[in-house]
């Protein structure tokens, strides 16, 4: 009998509440259990292996040796074997499932985190309803562990399952321990799974706690931008992804009635979160501009709660007078812990000087502090000018030597001398351009022997656009309502919503901000479903078109079709997934209830959804890619992305790899290469936006289906590498996928190109395809759902 | 420092990658003259060009792309480097492949190459992104081991993990390594 709390409430008795903590309660049945109610790292293997032999893992080493142990370094070049006996291939999956590790540790935490400091003040009673269009309230938990939540309670046997089997798998990554590369995937493919668990906890917990959207659409908007706040006023910027501090702020500025005199502007994710539920913050950038925003002098305090935040972030606060706050014990900077000292000898320390910053590890100490020290703050920074005068540019740019150093420390390889010459003679444009390629690394800073303050030189060269830089945004709607997916789920499968298209993650583009605005218009205007979350629904908010709106106001945001949804922070993007599993659930009537590997069976064969981190640089994206891919999703990266050093390529020229059963009577058939890949890198935007159409092909398409899809996939090759795409013929089953518009001109082609057989006077292809269309294949890779085995 | 602010008179074993912090192992990629990597290129059984999006950028790589298509040797352009190809009308051997799939297959002894008859023996990398050809010629050098594939730049940049490789090259000597491009094309 499972142990759960409770609370009684007696009518009448208001203020009266008794708390049980320990009561034997059955939990309903609200479907029979599956196979696998919290797998451990062996139980799911099979799947793994399914994914692994159709997706090899490929390996691009960043560097020949491994130095983790004291028997090394050991020169693993050539796939040679360590001292320790781990070879090269195995040794970056090791590296692979750290990274991941790291990043599911990171989600998970931070769920973890919240309920330590909000469970003192609300308890975790506090029922978990997402009201009633939401009956699959949390899919992810439920097709993981089998708990059907309904209260904060409920998630912590998941929370205590995800810890324990990290910590088994980080076990794994011990010398002398996992040898087989393919056994660290199918182990980084847990941690992947663990994390997307860890994602829908830690949302769900502050969408229950701060009483979050919970999935509506026409959400409000708010500003997104750097030309978004307001300079004149009080400016606390908020940086990181756990919102609890920056709540107290918010309370603390409605209590005093202050939301129009300070400005809130935040950086990453916990902006994105305090914007669902306040629409008076602002976000004023992705992760990528955290170091230009803070070069700005935009912040009277900056107040730094957990990931993604600077190293350096003291360093670089110094540099232009902003005191900061740390929140979280993760990231304290050396600073002297204040937690529950005097919050005005806090305040007074920070605004005279006397200190760089605190710690305070309440999270409801910290608005008072935070929104005093900025009003303090302002009057004293607003006599400086952070941004570089105009005497001050022309000097580091006349004192530049182009010697390059700066090109060789820039992850981007930006030309900062040249353009630095060129705006010499009056041409900002180059350095312009790298305001927004530069990925805000500061390497090139230090290594420049002439000092040049290479970031502030471009934030100044920028500041006309930066000031102009403003768009609108929809606050986070959370999860996908069961009735949308009633709405969607047919069309979805049959494939007449082309795909669902998920960007996500961090700012590492290759390009610049401009390639997330054009992922999302491209898609969204051919119908695919966007849905974004992270840096990546920050960085589109502020391109706008020429009636000037965003794509936020251009495209509603409901989960259907042609739609642009503004989900969430980083962690939100567990609705993605929950979105995916609800499709099954809901749509297909599957069972959910610990049944992962079904469900991803279900979602990789017919659920065409394609996640894109086109800047993915930490960890964590890492780990999400990872889930997502485990859940039969794929996901394209940006070229920083090899720098992951694995990817799950399929062989489109290796037939063996695409049998699917058939599981109306077990036979094995050949299909179509879809998804091809599961983990890949584009090169450019060019190519990335036909490779996710293509990606987004499944087996079970109708025709309708695959006609729609392989019309993008043809349209947008031909728009952006002016080609047809080289295996476009291997997704044709029929005539009837040929797009009707040139179905005769592609007929041609398989004639003459693919040498297949074609019926002239009927127009019918005779021979030719991998597999013809039939409407009611059923299509598993799972023997365990084959007729006989069931 | 081994960058071109020395006219790239230092010697090879103090070469600095393009990208200061991409460090390698105890194999660093040789920086070899042109006619050293064409004679190279011209013994190959099966050679491979592996074109990438700077050849549209750059004025000159293109047409250096297509005289070595010329020489007979097959062309695999990747990302959207393949519209230059179209635009010139270019009718030699060019595929449109994808780098991490292409370089997927080329790991693989079987491949059956992009015509059909076999996988290649020297691949040389030109135009493409420096961090991901530095990441796919890492994944030659590692796994494309037996039979042994040769990873080769010839790219502006220092590449330490190709086999061999030119170094850095800035925008202000562009001329200089076009005439490099020429005089390998003359060995081919
Ligand atoms: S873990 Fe193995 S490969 Fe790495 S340094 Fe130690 S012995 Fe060498
Ligand atoms: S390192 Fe400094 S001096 Fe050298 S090119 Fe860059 S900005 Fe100019
Ligand atoms: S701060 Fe920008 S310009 Fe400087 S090295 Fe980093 S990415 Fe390059």
């Amino acid at each position: 009998m499972e142990e759960i709390g409770g609370t009684i409430k007696i009518e009448g008795w208001e203020n009266v509440q008794i708390n049980i903590g320990r009561i034997g309660e059955e939990e309903e049945e609200w479907e029979p259990m599956g196979p696998y109610p919290m797998p451990k790292m062996a139980d799911l293997r099979n799947w793994d292996y399914k994914l692994l032999n159709r997706y090899k893992p490929f390996y691009a080493p960043l560097c020949d040796v491994c130095a983790l142990c004291t028997y090394g370094k050991c020169d693993l070049s050539g796939n040679k074997y360590g001292a320790c006996g781990i070879r090269m291939d195995a040794m970056q999956g090791r590296i692979v499932l750290l990274a991941c590790l790291v990043g599911a540790s990171a989600h998970m935490a931070h769920g973890r985190h919240m309920i330590h400091d909000l469970e003192h003040r609300w308890g975790v009673d506090i029922p978990f309803d997402l009201g009633t269009e939401i009956n699959v309230p949390a899919p992810l938990t439920q097709l993981i562990t089998g708990i059907k939540p309904k209260k904060i309670r409920d998630f912590l046997p998941v929370l205590d399952y995800i810890e324990e089997n990290i910590v088994q798998l980080a076990d794994a990554l011990h010398t002398g321990q996992e040898g087989s590369y393919m056994d660290f995937e199918s182990k980084a493919l847990q941690m992947g799974m663990l994390d997307s668990l860890g994602k829908e906890v830690a949302d769900m917990v502050q969408i229950a706690y701060y009483d979050m959207p919970h999935g509506e659409s026409n959400q409000p908007f708010f500003e997104v931008g750097m030309g978004s706040i307001d300079t004149k006023k009080p400016t606390v910027i908020v940086i990181g992804h756990n919102a609890p501090p920056t709540f107290d702020i918010v309370e603390y500025l409605t209590e005093k009635g202050l939301e129009d005199e300070v400005e809130i502007g935040g950086i990453c994710c916990t902006a994105i979160d305090v914007t669902r539920k306040y629409q008076k913050a602002k976000i004023v950038s992705a992760l990528g501009r955290q170091l230009r925003v803070i070069r700005a002098g935009f912040a009277d305090v900056i107040v730094i709660d957990e990931q993604c935040i600077r190293a350096d972030i003291l360093k670089q606060a110094k540099v232009v007078g902003s005191p900061v706050i740390c929140t979280n014990d993760k990231a304290m900077h050396g600073l002297v812990d204040r937690t529950g000292d005097d919050q005005d000898e806090i305040i007074d320390d920070l605004v005279e000087g006397r200190v760089p910053g605190v710690v305070i590890l309440d999270p409801f100490q910290v608005g008072k502090v935070a929104v005093e020290v900025a009003r303090k703050m302002h009057p004293k920074r607003a006599k400086k000018e952070y941004i570089l005068s105009d005497e001050a540019f022309k000097e580091y740019l006349e004192s530049c030597t182009m010697c390059g150093s700066c090109t060789f420390a820039c992850p981007q390889g930006l030309r900062i001398g040249g353009a630095n010459k060129k705006a010499l003679e009056g041409d900002l444009e180059p350095l312009i351009m790298m305001f927004d390629q530069c990925v805000g690394c500061g390497r090139c800073e230090q290594v420049c022997k002439k000092h040049i303050p290479i970031v502030d030189v471009m934030v100044k060269a920028a500041r006309p656009v930066i000031e102009k830089e403003k768009g609108k945004m929809r606050a986070g709607r959370g999860p996908v309502r069961d009735t949308e997916i009633r709405q969607v789920g047919a069309p979805l499968v049959l494939g007449t919503i082309p795909g669902i298209i998920a960007p996500i993650g961090c700012g590492n583009y290759p390009n610049g901000t401009k390639d997330v605005y054009t992922i999302v218009d491209e898609f969204a205007s051919r119908g695919y479903i966007v849905t974004l979350t992270g840096c990546m629904a920050i960085d589109c908010g502020f391109y706008l078109d020429d009636e000037g709106k965003s794509v936020y106001e251009r495209y509603p945001d409901d989960f259907d079709k042609g739609c642009v949804l503004n989900i969430g922070s980083c962690v939100s993007n567990a609705h993605i997934h929950g979105a995916a599993i609800k499709v099954a659930s809901i749509f297909a009537r599957r069972n959910i209830r610990a049944n992962y590997d079904e469900i991803a069976d279900y979602i990789i064969n017919r659920v065409g959804a394609c996640g894109v981190a086109w800047g993915a640089m930490s960890q964590k994206a890492a780990s999400i890619a990872t889930g997502f891919n485990r859940l039969g999703v794929p996901a394209v990266v940006g070229p920083h992305g090899v720098k992951y050093r694995r990817a799950f390529l399929g062989r489109r020229d290796l037939p063996e790899r695409w049998k699917v059963y058939d599981t109306r009577n077990g036979e094995e058939l050949y299909c179509e290469p879809c998804p091809e890949h599961l983990l890949v890198a584009a090169e450019t935007i060019e190519e990335c936006l036909p490779l996710m159409a293509k990606l987004c092909f499944r087996v079970a398409d109708t025709s309708p289906g695959r006609m729609i899809k392989l019309t993008h996939y043809i349209d947008l090759s031909m728009k952006y590498l002016k080609v047809m795409p080289p295996d476009w013929h291997l997704y044709v089953r029929s005539e009837t996928d040929l797009p009707l518009a040139k179905k005769e001109y592609y007929l041609q082609l398989l004639e003459e190109e693919q040498d297949w057989k074609i019926d002239w006077k009927k127009k019918k292809i005779v021979s030719g395809p991998v597999k013809g269309v039939d409407p009611s294949f059923n299509p598993t890779l799972l023997e365990r759902l084959l007729p006989e085995k069931r | 420092m081994g960058c071109d602010s020395c006219g790239g008179s230092c010697s090879p074993q103090n070469y600095l990658s393009f990208d200061a912090g991409n460090t390698h192992g105890p194999e660093s990629g040789r920086l070899a003259a042109p006619e050293t990597i064409g004679r190279l290129i011209k013994s190959a059984k099966r050679p491979l060009l592996i074109v990438g999006s700077e050849i549209l950028e750059d004025d000159g790589m293109l047409d250096r792309a297509i005289a070595i298509g010329k020489k007979g040797i097959p062309i695999a352009a990747t990302g959207p480097a393949i519209r230059g190809f179209v635009e010139r009308e270019y009718d030699g051997e060019v595929y449109y492949y994808q780098l991490h799939e292409l370089t997927n297959c080329i790991l693989d002894p079987e491949w059956k190459g992009l015509d059909g008859q076999g996988n290649y023996d020297v691949v040389v990398f030109f135009g493409i992104i420096y961090y991901y050809a530095s990441a796919m010629l890492s994944a030659i050098k590692n796994f494309g081991t037996d039979p042994l594939i040769r990873g080769v730049s010839i790219d502006k940049y220092y590449h330490p993990h190709a086999r061999m490789t030119f170094g850095n090259y800035s925008p202000k000597r562009q001329a200089e390594y076009l005439e490099m491009l020429d005089k390998l094309i003359t060995v081919l």
